[in-house]
């Protein structure tokens, strides 16, 4: 994996000074491998953890939301990087702000029902 | 791994540089930039694709 990154950092280095479009497409290309690579390995992981979890038997529900979180934050920090590579400083930080979002969104319904079971202590 | 993608677009990128040199030294600015569109182009189809089997990927792992 490190010599998959550094072959792509020479090439798009050596291709930058003639071609700035290439450059970027070839860091583009190398961090999309590296993060394939590292995807399938997760996939391993994460089917582990299910497991765990179905014997514990906690709420898949949960599960789920905290998966879903951690892949948009995955997806959203790649397209950031990849946009402050090309120099787009200020998309990145858009890409970065809407992924925020996303997650609040998703993390909404687990705040409700923890706001609920506090008040379910609270007698009134 | 697919590292050879990575060569591809590095030669794609070091051809379309020497075309557009030649083609500028022959003052033929015109051509010289569709070259480099064209190349940027086919680079451009390479990433997309690799692009989509990244997202496949992450669907299928983080259940999305």
């Amino acid at each position: 994996m490190v010599g998959i990154g550094l072959t792509g950092t020479i090439l798009a280095v050596y291709v930058k000074e003639s071609n700035k479009e290439m450059a970027v497409f070839i860091s583009l290309a190398t961090g999309l491998i590296l993060f394939i690579f590292a995807l399938s390995k997760m996939g391993t992981v994460l089917e582990v953890m299910n497991e765990l979890a179905a014997r514990a038997q906690i709420n898949m529900f949960y599960l789920t939301t905290v998966l879903k979180i951690m892949g948009i934050a995955y997806i959203a920090e790649f397209g950031a990087q990849v946009c402050k590579d090309a120099g787009e400083g200020s998309i990145a930080t858009k890409i970065e702000l809407a992924a925020k979002i996303l997650v609040l969104a998703l993390a909404l319904p687990i705040i409700t029902a923890i706001l609920e079971s506090i008040l379910r202590l609270i007698p009134s | 791994m697919n590292i050879e993608l990575i060569f591809q677009i590095a030669g794609i990128g070091i051809l379309t540089a020497i075309f557009h040199t030649i083609l500028k030294q022959a003052e033929k600015e015109e051509y010289a930039f569709i070259a480099t569109l064209a190349g940027v182009s086919i680079a451009l189809l390479m990433v997309v694709q690799l692009l989509a089997e990244l997202l496949e990927t992450v669907k299928g792992v983080f259940f999305l």
